[in-house]
């Protein structure tokens, strides 16, 4: 497969799909929104090591890229942990509520 | 190597300590156990036969050594300070855990010699800080800084990931030796694309700005001990990690990233310094300040001096981590009386003599005036960087250094110079005062006898 | 003798720390005591390393190395002591003067709550004192260097309920941080070029660099030196660090702390010998300052702030000796001004403490028979800055004159100018204070009193030595000789031997003679003859001028011919520089860092969309150049 789709084109890919995520994670205000974007753009990532790594015939590279979803779920549970506390004291998960730290 | 171990070991053992009903002994469990590790570290010093573990992953050389040392020195330092944060908490076992992991994720990062290795020991600090920094449950505040901190800090991973992934797609491999006799053989674009998104994920990391917008913020809402071990131990960490990373992995792409982050340094320290001037609350002024120091120990890593670079960062780092938690032992306590605003320390040196003089020595230090151990730091760096051809930068750090010194001596003006707010004297507990009295005088026989550090 | 050097900074460090850490619990006497030993101990090892020194016919400078301090690759300073006569000259003037201060300080401070405070500060400063003067390297003197301005800070704002008082030691800080900062890239300089910073290497391989690399060096260092000593722009801290105790004034803003500045440049002579521009850039400096400072000095009516505007003419005059090349003679200066510049300030101190802590002269008068041993001993002591024969002050500020003369014709009639002021107000000060009737309140008077005996003894044993203090450095052509530059010819390079014929001499000393009393019975026939007071007010000053219209030539005279147009420079001077230029300076640093710090303030927004986007800015702005290149 990957002697018939260039590897520039996994790049492209996964560089559009990781500035997706980002400019998600700029535009929205959904506090469970901005952690999916972030999710979108570990899974860029994840998809140019898996390419990278098929392109070097190395394991090692789709190996980290267990290392990465799994702690993306450890980030991800300690996000939304903190999120329910939020939840609890202002009633909102909007971010743009949350800005009582400033100066 | 065995340090890793114990302190690992200890983290899982704080969490059996619920269910096997020793939460009482655990704390100077703790503390015996660091200083266990210490010992194991000193052991290992010089001894060239087991610094590499895991497949080379991780190489415990004498550099691994002696700022893992720091930092176990600091931890140590830090557990002293926050007793009582261990005592009157609710879920004590969970917060034992959880710094003792995040001190294994610190410990990871001083060894790793592999891009996995490094991730993985910046995601073990970092988790569990996310979780301390919104500790406080009920506070808002404190529920704030944890997000914030969450959300960028992933953002910064994702980062971080991005990089590691175009510098594997260039060279075919994560491991840093192997990169750094690659990177002459000429790469393609992108893998110096992946050097800079590196840079950036590491600049957030160690709050140099534009990246440092969730420090003063974090800092400011987590609880005043947690922002201790942040701006101690883990700063400290991230930049062994930033300089293992730059010098061995990449120290010989200098002409991709020396540039960039000349220039993140000369907007760390203007940021930093002018906002930190510009601050009513000590908490927040030592916040930016902390930013400031980390664009010092920024110019370390640039000098790109593989003895000098090292040996320049160690020291500051030492000095720095030590002045810090010294100035946070007093912080801490005036905090719990009133406040920590400026006019929270008027009259200290009445109110209690001993915590004001304590304090003065640790500013004088953070603000670089001789015989402390701050002014060698500086000067240290200085010279490591007088070098190379960023001498410009040298001039904006030195004046910066001078606006340093205004913020850091207005504390010593209010403890000083100026009438009691509060009239009552400030009382500080026995472990507190032999705390203080420890890092004055870690921080004057840094400053007196510099080669005690240097010769390592 | 010289191998136990390093007990000469001990003994003080001991003292401060004692006094530190128990101060609190002894007695004052036993504080006191402790503090006074200390001092005491090291003149006397000071005295006799003195000794050695001087008399050993071959090997007058020892290094003694105590320690290594910093030791890496590049850079190794040893904590090393230099021992030659230049040091050991002021290790006795520092602890010899000192002890003298710090005895009469225990009667001064006596009543003061902060007693063991004040003696622990003062301990640490003759510590920091001694090293700057001692280290065998910049670095070493830089420590003692910043030491010694910390506890100038820390005494200046003592009495820190005062707020005026703070503000005038965060005044001195700023000054002598804009100072340091300049010593400090003197050192950098010095360390790119030499590859080392101490004394020895760095001066023998002085002549090796460009003359371009060692005038920007002098020039750093000087910048560094006029904020010591406080120098034209950088000198309005000193008149207001007058806040603090008297004995501080005495011995840090008189004595020694001040004179750091000559320290250093006669050490680094060197470089001033080959950077003539850096040279002429002193003298003018100095000569400049000489006459700025006695002009303000003529109008002032606080007693410690007359004395502290000449401390810096004097300084000022120093300086000027130091860019002629007469550096013997800038050291000789340095120790007849310490002399009798302690024993006034002392003097004043027991002036103050006898009229209840009354500064103002014009409420002082008439104090002569209430207190005889302060009078006498001041008088000697004005006698002698006002350069009348043969008080030391006449033999220090002669030689200095001569030596300008023959450099610069105008420098001369500039320092000359600045001396007839100096002569001027200094018996200005005397007469208003004790001549005439006492014009203070009546329980002032009731309450006047001779200071006790252990501040009248110090003021006897300094006026013993500011008369005969000249005999440190005869003329040459009296057929003596002048042991002072004798002393220092190993330490000097460029020597300065007069050209000038014996005729000329005389001539000058001659000139000087007459000025200096002719102004003395000037100022006698307006203050004590016809009791000129200065005004209190300015809107007295016009109804005063009326008054003394009519009254008697002299007075017209002084009124229209020197008076006004002094009031005028002077006060010129004084608002103009010292508010308008140097304060808006200072105010000036603060208010631009606190607006650009409002605009960057505003950027810490708490919204973490705003802080993501600024990041990812950052990171494309990095990005693109990086890949740019």
């Amino acid at each position: 497969m990957i002697n018939t789709i260039p590897i520039h084109y996994y790049i492209f890919l996964s560089a559009i799909l990781f500035i997706i995520g980002a400019v998600g994670v700029m535009a929205r205000r959904n506090a469970i929104i901005i952690f999916m974007c972030i999710e979108l753009m570990l899974n860029a990532v994840n998809l140019l090591l898996a390419a990278f790594a098929t392109l070097h015939n190395d394991s090692s590279g789709q190996i980290f890229v267990f290392f990465i979803m799994a702690v993306a779920a450890a980030e991800v549970a300690v996000g939304l942990a903190i999120l329910s506390m939020i939840y609890r004291n202002i009633k909102s998960i909007d971010v743009d509520l949350l800005s009582r730290l400033k100066e | 190597m065995k340090a890793l171990f114990i302190i690992s070991g200890l983290g899982i053992l704080a969490m059996l300590a619920e269910i096997f009903k020793f939460k009482r002994a655990l704390y100077p469990l703790v503390l015996i156990g660091i200083l266990a590790a210490l010992v194991a570290n000193f052991t290992e010093f010089n001894n060239n036969e087991s610094i590499q573990a895991f497949n080379n992953m991780i190489r415990f050389d004498n550099v691994a050594l002696a700022f893992s040392s720091v930092i176990l020195i600091t931890a140590f330092l830090w557990f002293i300070l926050a007793n009582d944060y261990f005592t009157n908490e609710t879920s004590l076992t969970d917060h034992f855990s959880l710094v003792l992991f995040a001190l294994t994720g610190a410990l990871m990062l001083t060894a790793f010699s592999n891009m996995t290795t490094l991730f993985l020991g910046i995601e073990i600090l970092s988790i569990p800080l996310y979780v301390l920094a919104a500790s406080k449950k009920n506070d808002v505040k404190s529920n704030e800084a944890g997000f914030k901190y969450l959300i960028m800090g992933s953002f910064a991973s994702a980062f971080l990931l991005f990089g590691i992934a175009l510098i594997y797609g260039a060279t075919g491999t994560f491991d840093l030796l192997a990169i750094r006799a690659k990177i002459s053989e000429g790469m393609p674009l992108f893998f110096y694309a992946g050097i800079i998104m590196m840079l950036i994920a590491m600049c957030f990391k160690v709050s140099a700005a534009p990246f440092h917008f969730w420090a003063p913020d974090v800092y400011h809402g987590s609880p005043t001990v947690i922002m201790a071990l942040m701006s101690t131990v883990v700063k400290t960490a991230a930049f062994v990690a930033f300089m293992r990373l730059f010098l061995v992995g990449f120290g010989s792409a200098t002409s991709v990233w020396a540039m960039a982050m000349a220039g993140i340094i000369a907007l760390s320290l203007i940021i930093s310094n002018m906002t930190a001037a510009a601050q009513s609350s000590v908490k927040r002024m030592l916040a930016y300040s902390s930013i400031s120091h980390a664009a010092f120990m920024l110019m370390g890593i640039l000098a790109v001096n593989p003895i000098y670079s090292m040996r320049a960062i160690l020291y500051y780092a030492l000095a720095y981590s030590v002045a810090t938690i010294g100035g946070f032992t007093v912080l801490y306590r005036v905090e719990k009386q009133s406040g920590n605003t400026y006019d929270d320390f008027n009259g200290l040196a009445k109110r209690n003599p001993f915590a004001a003089l304590g304090m003065l020595i640790c500013m004088l230090s953070l603000a670089g005036i001789p015989v402390t151990a701050g002014f060698f730091a500086k000067y240290f760096i200085f010279t490591a960087l007088i070098g190379s051809t960023y001498k410009w930068l040298l001039v904006l750090a030195v004046i910066m250094s001078c606006v340093g010194v205004y913020y850091y001596i207005k504390v010593i003006i209010a403890m000083y110079f100026k009438k009691p707010t509060h009239q009552e004297p400030l009382l500080i507990e026995k472990s507190h005062t032999l705390l203080l009295a420890i890092a004055v005088v870690l921080v004057l026989v840094l400053g007196l006898l510099p080669n005690f550090v240097l010769s390592v | 003798m010289v191998k136990l050097i390093g007990f000469v900074p001990l003994f003080p460090l001991l003292g401060f720390l004692i006094n530190g850490f128990f101060g609190k619990k002894m007695s004052k006497g036993a504080v006191g005591f402790i503090a006074c030993a200390s001092i005491l101990a090291s003149f006397v090892v000071s005295l006799l390393i003195f000794l050695e020194v001087h008399n050993s016919s071959a090997q007058k400078a020892t290094v003694v190395e105590l320690f290594s301090w910093i030791n890496s690759d590049t850079l190794k300073i040893p904590f090393s002591f230099l021992v030659d006569p230049l040091s050991c000259l002021f290790l006795l003037n520092i602890t010899g003067i000192g002890f003298l201060i710090h005895v009469y300080s225990v009667g001064y401070m006596h009543d003061d709550a902060g007693f063991s405070r004040f003696f622990t500060y003062l301990n640490l400063f003759v510590f920091f004192m001694l090293l700057l003067v001692l280290g065998n390297n910049y670095a070493l003197m830089y420590v003692g260097w910043e030491g010694v301005g910390l506890c100038s800070y820390l005494l200046i704002g003592f009495w820190f309920k005062n707020d005026a008082y703070n503000r005038a030691a965060n005044k001195a800080f700023i000054m002598n941080r804009i100072g340091d900062l300049g010593f400090l890239l003197g050192i950098i300089l010095i360390f790119m070029n030499f590859g080392s910073i101490s004394f020895g290497e760095v001066f023998n391989k002085a002549s090796s660099v460009s003359t371009g690399t060692i005038t920007a060096i002098s020039l750093f260092l000087f910048i560094g030196a006029m904020g010591k000593s406080a120098q034209l722009p950088l000198y309005t801290w000193l008149p207001d660090a007058m806040a603090g105790p008297t004995p501080v004034s005495a011995l840090i803003h008189a004595a020694t702390m001040v004179t750091a500045g000559i320290y250093m440049v006669v050490r680094s002579n060197i470089f001033y010998s080959i950077s003539a521009t850096a040279s002429e850039f002193v003298a003018v400096v100095g000569a400049v300052t000489a006459l700025f400072a006695a002009l303000i000095g003529l109008l002032q009516t606080d007693i410690k702030k007359i004395l502290a505007y000449s401390t810096v003419s004097q300084l000022g005059l120093m300086f000027l000796a130091l860019g002629v090349g007469a550096y013997s003679s800038a050291v000789f200066h340095v120790t007849t001004h310490a002399f009798f510049k302690a024993l006034l300030f002392l003097g004043a101190g027991s002036v103050i403490h006898a009229m209840g802590g009354e500064q103002d002269i014009r409420k002082m008068g008439g104090l002569k028979k209430a207190l005889p041993v302060t009078f006498t001993t001041m008088l000697l002591g004005t006698l002698a800055i006002s350069g009348v024969p043969p008080f030391s002050g006449f033999f220090s500020k002669d030689e200095i004159l001569a030596h300008t003369y023959e450099h610069s014709k105008l420098l001369w009639l500039i320092g000359s100018l600045a001396s007839l002021c100096t002569a001027f107000y200094m018996f200005r000060l005397m007469f208003i204070t004790f001549w005439g009737s006492f014009r203070g309140t009546h329980e002032q008077e009731h309450h006047l009193h001779e200071s006790p005996k252990s501040m009248t003894v110090p003021l006897m044993v300094l006026a013993a030595l500011s008369v005969v203090g000249g005999l440190l450095g005869l003329p040459e052509f009296f057929g003596a000789s002048n042991f002072m530059s004798e002393n220092l010819d190993t330490v000097i390079l460029r020597k300065n031997p007069s050209i000038l014929s014996h005729e000329t001499e005389w001539m000058l000393m001659g000139i000087a003679v007459a000025v200096a009393l002719s102004t003395i019975y000037f100022a006698y026939q307006m203050f004590v003859t016809h009791k000129v007071l200065p005004a209190e007010k300015e809107s007295e000053m016009k109804s005063f001028q009326r008054v003394v219209y009519h009254k008697f030539y002299v007075d017209e005279l002084y009124e229209s011919m020197i008076r006004k147009p002094i009031d005028l420079i002077s006060e010129a001077f004084y608002k103009f520089f010292d508010v308008q230029i140097i304060d808006g300076i200072v105010n000036g640093i603060g208010t631009v860092s606190m607006w650009k710090a409002g605009i960057i303030r505003k950027l810490q927004t708490g919204h973490i969309g705003f802080y993501i986007m600024a990041m990812t800015v950052g990171a494309l702005t990095i990005l693109f150049f990086s890949l740019m290149n």
